[in-house]
């Protein structure tokens, strides 16, 4: 296990509104093990979906430094962070951006044809419970299913790092239990490094690391050594 | 005050809704300008080009009303005097007339002849106010005095001539001087200028030069010499009234007017002939008179003369005939000997050929005596010899027979002799005793019966006869030792009867003693032996008789014996006779051979001396005759030496008569040649014609119009595709921004706005990008359409700066059809949605589904797809209206190109087929009408002795005319060869398709296929055309392919036929020899020369106009092209447009899931690939329909397109098409590069 495997070093990010700046990374520094759980949590606008960005390498940071793996991606060039999507990250999206016009299937191999090293499409899905609707669009099926494509979709990438931005934002509180406890099984069986955004603090007690964001600024970073299963879990 | 609150509020909400009309189309700017952009492009070419029409005839209709082109040209062929002129302005129509001059003069350049048109400047008469065809001038002033010219402004373009230079006119125009025409034979360039009639670089023909007119020029109208004006130009009240040159008014009107000034034509000829020509006529037929008598005297003097000679001939004859005939006596006589002497000849060979024969008989008979002596005398040994031998063979016969006569035989017959007496004795005696003893025996049987002693003396007796036989048998043995059978035989047969009897007497006696009864028959039987016996005793008198005479018999062979001796002595007597007479007779012969061979040898002496002096005597003979023929001979030959004097003498008699003649006749010739002159001069006033022109005779003018129509015919294709295309952008564009803005929709109804006000948006936003896309459209396409084609029709057409006649019907058509379907379209789908309750707008509307579609049915293709092209796909179907929009689109922009290039390469093509596959001529040379066949043949003679034609084919080809549908004519040439085979070299007939050769047959014609269509006629359908106002049919046998003109062709053998008259050839068409092919011009100059060829006129110049027209249809080609790029990019653009706003989030979803920017464009390209791809496919026979529509379009009763699309066009169309969606693709990968994930992925709105 690799300590520090995510590292943020005074990471700033700021976007020009016509005269207005705001800065949505002010100085955002932390660190996350490899195969830790991660929570950051904050209240909308807080900065936690820009740090999320920036780590998932959709996004740039004005200053600081963002080393994954031991790489520093904070200065890629749009190709090599492209690479780095590719190859490095699985994203799960609060609203599952499935493509519309894809099987279920399809939506998972669309993920696994462009890595060098996947899991099969059917192996994944059946790992999230989807054997049954494999070849169902994305508009027959339900939220929290289509949620569930979404993450298989990332995890058939076989990704050092699943990033996770509000992935229970829209589905109901069993729905969203389900898939959050899709991802701590991944977490902890597969050894997968995730971090999860949230406004929710409620769900902070099942994760191994608990970052507190509020104004674009980490206020705490803290290890819980006893994260509990989702299932005791109550919100 | 509520009234001004509303309208306060009013004022305001219509403040809002303009400024979100106006942030809506600053925040959609590319939506705007889609529709903007289709609309503008369909309004502006549609305007552009329908303007360009118009344009061009407004444009010509202007520069001939300020050049104030006139509407007729009045030529006549005797001129025309003041009285005419006064006469044409009298007539009803006319506004204004102008008399003026005109004639095609030659000027030598570099050794090259050109015929110059020399008109007259313009100037106002009595009868016109204003200046008729003034020119324009480009450069330097008018001529302002005597012997300054302006020049021809393309002319002088085209060649070396400057201001101020001098144009020389040769002093020869063919027959005439040039000073006949005009006073000088220089001329000074003063200017240069345009003349309305010159509409084209065409100058017409004409009938002097070269048969084309090179340029033209304007002198002062002073400078011509003719006392009659030349020329008089017309203006009426056609053009004068503001009618449009082009207008069917305007045609109708002229065509009126046409026959107006016909009509005035002919009675101002009839004035002309009743007072000018009156006269003339009058002093012709009293020259004639004066010259009948002449000629009539001195055609009696010859005849005298003629006569005198004829008695000369006449007693020269006779002459002549005398010593003929005595020759011949001669010669009869001569002919006599000699048939003598042949006979002669002939005894002599006879005589000769006799005696030799006679000789050789001679000989041969002496010989043959000579072998028959040789013969004989053999014989005469031989025969001497072996009657010798026969002599003594006889004597010794002889005396053998007399010893054994004596010796033997005559002993041995007596010895007989005297036994047969002695028989004989005995049979008579038993015989009597038989007969005793029968009487006995008959006498016992009749008187009583028989003593048995009686009967034992009979037994006694019996065995007397016994013994007696015995004794007969032994003389019968005797007999035989005598060999003399024959008696012994006839003993024993006597004996054995005897022996019978006395056996059958002995039986009888047996039988009588045995039964004694037994009656008669014994006795008959003894009767019948006594009778036997009898007869046996005759026979033994016959025997005696017979001894008897063999007694007789044996004396005469004693006799013979001694007759024989005798015999034998007379023959050995006879034999030395005979044998000494032999001797003799030898002897003789002998002497007579010997005679005869003395006679033969002198026989031989006399004929060798007859044939020595025969031989001679022909020999004389023959000498003489000789000499008599060679006497002969010098008797002919004087005759004839006097014959030939005479002839001589006769013939130089016969010559100064003729030569008198001739005199007599040249001095009349001479007054008949002055004689004819006046006549043809007076023939040609006769037939004083007035030609009346149009302004269609205007070179060049009626063109102006076709290719004006032409332009409107290809503009009107267009619109079709525009206005659909544009229709289904809008729809397109316009769903997508309704269903973008359905919240907004939702959260205006929700907040009470009505439906009219909501919509009124979207219905203005689209009006307003319809409106301005029109206005747009029209000013850009009004700006350069129109004068890009002009421009490009203006290298053919001199004409001034184009005037704009904008066609605001297609502005209203194309702009009004845009600007509805697009307003349309944004009510249709506005109501759409404004139909569902607020509250379900205001929820995001969910994502179209994905659908299965078709391919996914067949996994084998399905399986093998990556997942760009499985959504590409899916997507492909799913939006079935922009699929409709971008294959239509693009799929138009090929055709549009195709099209323009098709009908570049069918234009092309006309050239190549006509002149190079079926007019095989280079020149045709028209013939003087006057002319006999005979002319025409040295004429056609001459062509063929010209090295620089390869082949020539004289032909009779007449302007024929057809009549069809409703009052509709056609014209065409009609062409008779009068050589098969070199038609067949020069013209070649053959059917389009197939290109089986076609053949003329003698009983029907062959037309192309053009004019076959035009006219609506069928292959053996009759069709009936017009010569010089006689109507002919005959049947169609074929159609040819032809592309260039209209023709019929036949044979003379069908056209004599029709015309009931003899096929008179008029046209000769040439083939110039490939070496020569460079000197078209100079063959054709050479050729002017010669007074029988009236006009020429050259393929090469043809070809070179037609190649002019395809230049100008290079700059629609390319403004075809330009519009079907901008039809492609819009429709690209936009469909691109509407996917990369609608997707952004998949866009973003894949780039975040890592995909490269290549990777992700291709995502969506290859939806706009695809559908160029299938629009390109679609578009390519589209392009051919398209082709053949356009070419139909421009089609010409005189021309037909052949539709050929060349390989290479396909390839441009389809190549350019896939660059245009390239292009569009190129400008959408930055759009596409600038989607931020971040932003994309926020939320669903």
């Amino acid at each position: 296990m690799m300590k520090n495997f995510v590292e943020f070093e005074n990471v700033y990010k700021r976007y020009r509104m016509g005269e207005v700046t705001i800065t949505a990374a002010d100085g955002v520094t932390f660190s996350i093990d490899e195969g830790e759980f991660a929570v950051v949590v904050g209240l909308s606008g807080a900065g936690k979906t820009t740090v999320l960005n920036i780590l998932g390498g959709i996004d740039s940071c004005d200053e600081g430094r963002i080393i994954v793996g031991g790489k520093d991606i904070s200065h890629l060039s749009g190709k090599d962070l492209a690479s780095y999507r590719r190859y490095d990250i699985g994203f799960v999206f609060q609203f599952y951006n499935l493509i519309p016009n894809l099987t279920a299937k399809e939506n998972v191999e669309l993920a696994t044809q462009i890595c060098r090293d996947s899991l099969d499409a059917d192996t994944v899905l059946d790992s999230v419970g989807l054997s049954q609707r494999k070849n169902n669009f994305p508009s027959q099926l339900s939220g929290g299913e289509q949620q569930r494509v979404s993450i298989a979709r990332a995890l058939a990438k076989k990704p050092k790092l699943l990033l996770c931005d509000e992935p229970t934002g829209a589905l109901d509180y069993n729905t969203g239990k389900t898939i959050l406890k899709l991802l701590q099984t991944r977490c902890r069986e597969d050894g997968m490094t995730v971090v999860l955004i949230t406004h929710n603090s409620a769900i902070t007690p099942m994760a191994n690391r608990v970052i507190n964001m509020r104004n674009g600024k980490v206020i705490s970073n803290v290890v819980n050594p006893n994260p509990m299963p989702v299932e005791e879990i109550e919100w | 005050m509520l009234d001004g609150k509303n309208k306060m509020k009013k004022k305001n909400s219509m403040g809002s809704l303009r400024k979100n009309i106006i942030r809506e189309i600053i925040n959609t700017k590319s939506r705007f300008i889609s529709i903007l952009a289709i609309i503008a492009l369909s309004t502006g070419f549609f305007t552009g080009v329908k303007t360009s029409s118009p344009s061009m005839m407004e444009t010509g209709s202007k520069y001939f009303d300020d050049q104030n082109l006139m509407d007729f040209r009045l030529i006549s062929t005797v001129g025309f005097d003041d009285d005419d002129i006064r006469a044409i302005k009298n007539e009803e129509s006319t506004v204004d007339v102008m008399p003026s001059y005109m004639s095609d003069l030659i000027v030598t350049q570099d050794d090259i002849d050109f015929v110059v048109r020399v008109h007259a400047l313009p100037e106002i008469t009595d009868t016109n106010d204003k200046l008729i065809n003034e020119p324009v001038l480009v450069e330097g002033r008018l001529p302002q005095k005597s012997g300054e010219c302006v020049i021809d402004s393309y002319f002088y373009e085209a060649n070396g001539y400057k201001l101020g230079s001098t144009i020389k006119f040769n002093e020869k125009v063919q027959n005439n001087n040039t000073a006949d025409f005009i006073k000088n034979l220089e001329y000074k360039i003063v200017g240069v200028v345009d003349n309305p009639m010159y509409l084209t670089y065409q100058r017409g023909n004409t009938n002097v030069g070269g048969g084309s007119i090179s340029f033209y020029m304007m002198i002062p109208p002073e400078d011509f010499v003719s006392e009659r004006y030349t020329a008089v130009y017309v203006k009426t009240k056609a053009s004068e009234s503001g009618l449009s040159p082009f207008s069917d008014e305007y045609e109708n009107t002229i065509e009126q007017q046409t026959k107006e000034y016909e009509e005035l034509s002919e009675e101002r000829i009839k004035i002309f002939n009743d007072t000018t020509l009156a006269d003339a006529r009058k002093e012709l037929a009293e020259a004639q008179t004066e010259y009948n008598d002449k000629k009539a005297e001195a055609e009696k003097e010859i005849a005298d003369g003629a006569k005198e000679l004829h008695n000369g001939e006449a007693e020269l004859a006779d002459g002549l005939l005398k010593a003929e005939k005595e020759i011949t006596d001669g010669e009869k006589e001569l002919e006599n000997g000699k048939k003598e002497l042949a006979e002669g000849q002939k005894k002599y060979s006879e005589g000769i050929a006799e005696a030799k024969t006679k000789l050789t008989d001679a000989q041969n008979q002496y010989a043959a005596g000579k072998e028959a002596y040789t013969k004989a005398k053999l014989e005469y040994d031989t025969q001497i010899s072996k009657a010798q031998a026969e002599l003594d063979t006889a004597q010794n016969e002889y005396d053998k027979q007399y010893n054994v006569f004596y010796s033997s035989t005559k002993p041995r017959a007596e010895t007989m002799l005297t036994l047969v007496r002695t028989v004989m004795s005995i049979g008579d005696s038993g015989i009597t005793e038989l007969e005793t003893l029968l009487g006995e025996i008959n006498e016992q049987y009749n008187t009583d019966l028989q003593s048995k002693k009686e009967l034992e003396d009979i037994i006694a007796k019996l065995g007397e006869y016994r013994t007696k036989i015995n004794e007969y048998l032994s003389i019968s043995d005797r007999l035989e030792e005598l060999n003399l059978n024959r008696l012994s035989d006839t003993l024993k047969k006597y004996i054995n009867a005897l022996n019978d009897a006395v056996l059958s007497v002995e039986t009888l006696i047996g039988k009588l003693e045995g039964i004694y009864d037994i009656g008669d028959g014994v006795i008959d039987k003894l009767t019948g032996v006594t009778n036997n016996l009898k007869a046996y005793y005759n026979n033994l008198d016959d025997y005696s008789k017979q001894l008897d005479n063999a007694k007789v018999q044996l004396s005469d062979g004693e006799k013979q014996l001694s007759s024989a001796a005798t015999q034998l002595e007379n023959a050995k007597t006879q034999f030395e006779n005979s044998k000494a007479d032999g001797a003799k007779q030898l002897a003789d012969a002998q002497i007579q051979l010997d005679n005869a061979q003395s006679q033969l040898d002198l026989g031989k002496l006399e004929y060798e001396n007859a044939m020595t002096t025969g031989l001679l005597e022909l020999q004389t003979a023959q000498t003489e005759i000789s000499e008599s023929e060679k006497q002969l001979d010098l008797g002919k030959q004087e005759l004839e030496t006097q014959k030939s004097e005479g002839m001589k003498k006769l013939k130089e008699a016969r010559e100064k008569l003729a030569q008198g003649k001739a005199e007599a006749h040249s001095g009349l010739s001479e007054a008949e040649d002055k004689l004819n002159e006046a006549q043809d001069a007076i023939d040609a006033l006769n037939n004083a014609k007035w030609y009346v022109y149009d302004r269609d005779e205007n070179p060049g003018y009626s063109g102006l119009e076709e290719d004006a129509l032409r332009v409107d015919h290809v503009a009107a294709v267009f619109p079709v595709f525009f206005l659909l295309v544009a229709a289904l952008v809008c729809l397109t564009t316009m769903t997508r921004m309704v269903e973008e803005r359905r919240t907004e929709i939702g959260t205006l109804k929700a907040l009470g706005y009505s439906n009219v006000s909501i919509a009124s948006k979207y219905f203005i936003y689209a009006a307003l990008a319809a409106i301005l896309g029109s206005i747009i459209g029209a000013i850009l396409g009004l700006a350069t359409l129109p004068y890009i084609i002009l421009d490009t029709y203006s290298i053919m057409y001199t004409l001034p700066d184009t005037i704009l006649h904008i066609s605001w019907d297609s502005f209203a058509f194309s702009a009004g059809t845009g600007i509805l379907c697009t307003c349309i379209v944004a009510l249709i789908t506005c109501y759409g949605e404004l139909k569902q309750q607020p509250a379900t707008l205001m929820r995001p509307k969910a994502p179209k589904p994905g659908k299965r579609i078709l391919l996914e049915h067949i996994p084998f293709i399905w399986k093998h797809m990556n997942f760009t092209s499985k959504v590409t796909s899916r997507n492909l179907f799913r939006y079935k209206a922009r699929f409709l929009m971008t294959v239509i689109g693009v799929a138009g922009c090929t055709a549009l190109i195709l099209a323009g290039l098709g009908l570049k390469d069918s234009i092309t093509v006309i050239a190549d087929r006509q002149f190079g596959e079926i007019s095989k001529y280079d020149q045709v040379y028209a013939l003087s009408e006057a002319g006999t066949s005979d002319k025409k043949a040295y004429l056609m003679s001459q062509f063929h002795n010209d090295k620089r034609f390869s082949d020539t084919l004289l032909v009779s080809q007449h302007s024929t005319s057809i009549n069809y549908g409703k009052n509709q004519k056609i014209g065409l040439n009609l062409i008779i060869p009068e050589d098969d085979k070199t038609f067949e070299k020069m013209f070649i007939l053959r059917d389009r398709i197939k290109h089986d050769k076609i053949d003329l047959n003698d009983n029907s014609v062959v037309i192309n296929e053009r004019l076959a269509e035009v006219i609506g006629a069928e292959v053996g359908d009759t069709i009936s055309f017009t010569i010089d106002e006689v109507t002919y049919s005959s049947e169609i046998s074929a159609l040819t392919e032809n592309y260039a003109g209209n023709y019929m062709y036949m044979t003379p053998t069908l056209f004599s036929k029709l015309i009931n008259d003899e096929t008179e050839y008029n046209v000769v068409y040439t083939q110039v020899e490939e070496s020569y092919k460079d000197s078209g011009h100079d063959i054709a100059n050479d050729w002017m020369q010669n007074d029988d060829i009236v006009t020429v006129s050259l393929i090469s110049e043809q070809v070179d106009s037609i190649l002019d027209t395809l230049d100008s249809l290079n700059v629609i080609v390319f403004v075809l092209i330009i519009c079907a790029g901008l039809l492609a990019i819009v429709v690209l653009y936009n469909l691109t447009n509407i996917n990369i706003s609608e997707r952004a989030r998949e866009i973003a979803t894949i780039k975040v899931l890592g995909f490269y920017n290549m990777e992700t464009a291709n995502y969506i390209y290859r939806e706009n690939m695809v559908l160029t791809l299938v629009g390109t496919i679609i578009g390519l026979p589209l392009g051919i329909l398209l082709t053949s529509f356009v070419v139909l379009a421009i089609q010409m009763d005189m021309v037909m397109f052949p539709q050929q699309i060349n390989l290479i066009s396909y390839i441009i169309a389809f190549i350019l098409t896939v660059s245009f969606s390239f292009l569009v693709n190129f400008i959408m990968y930055f759009k596409m590069k600038k989607i931020s994930m971040v932003e994309s992925l926020k939320s669903i709105e």
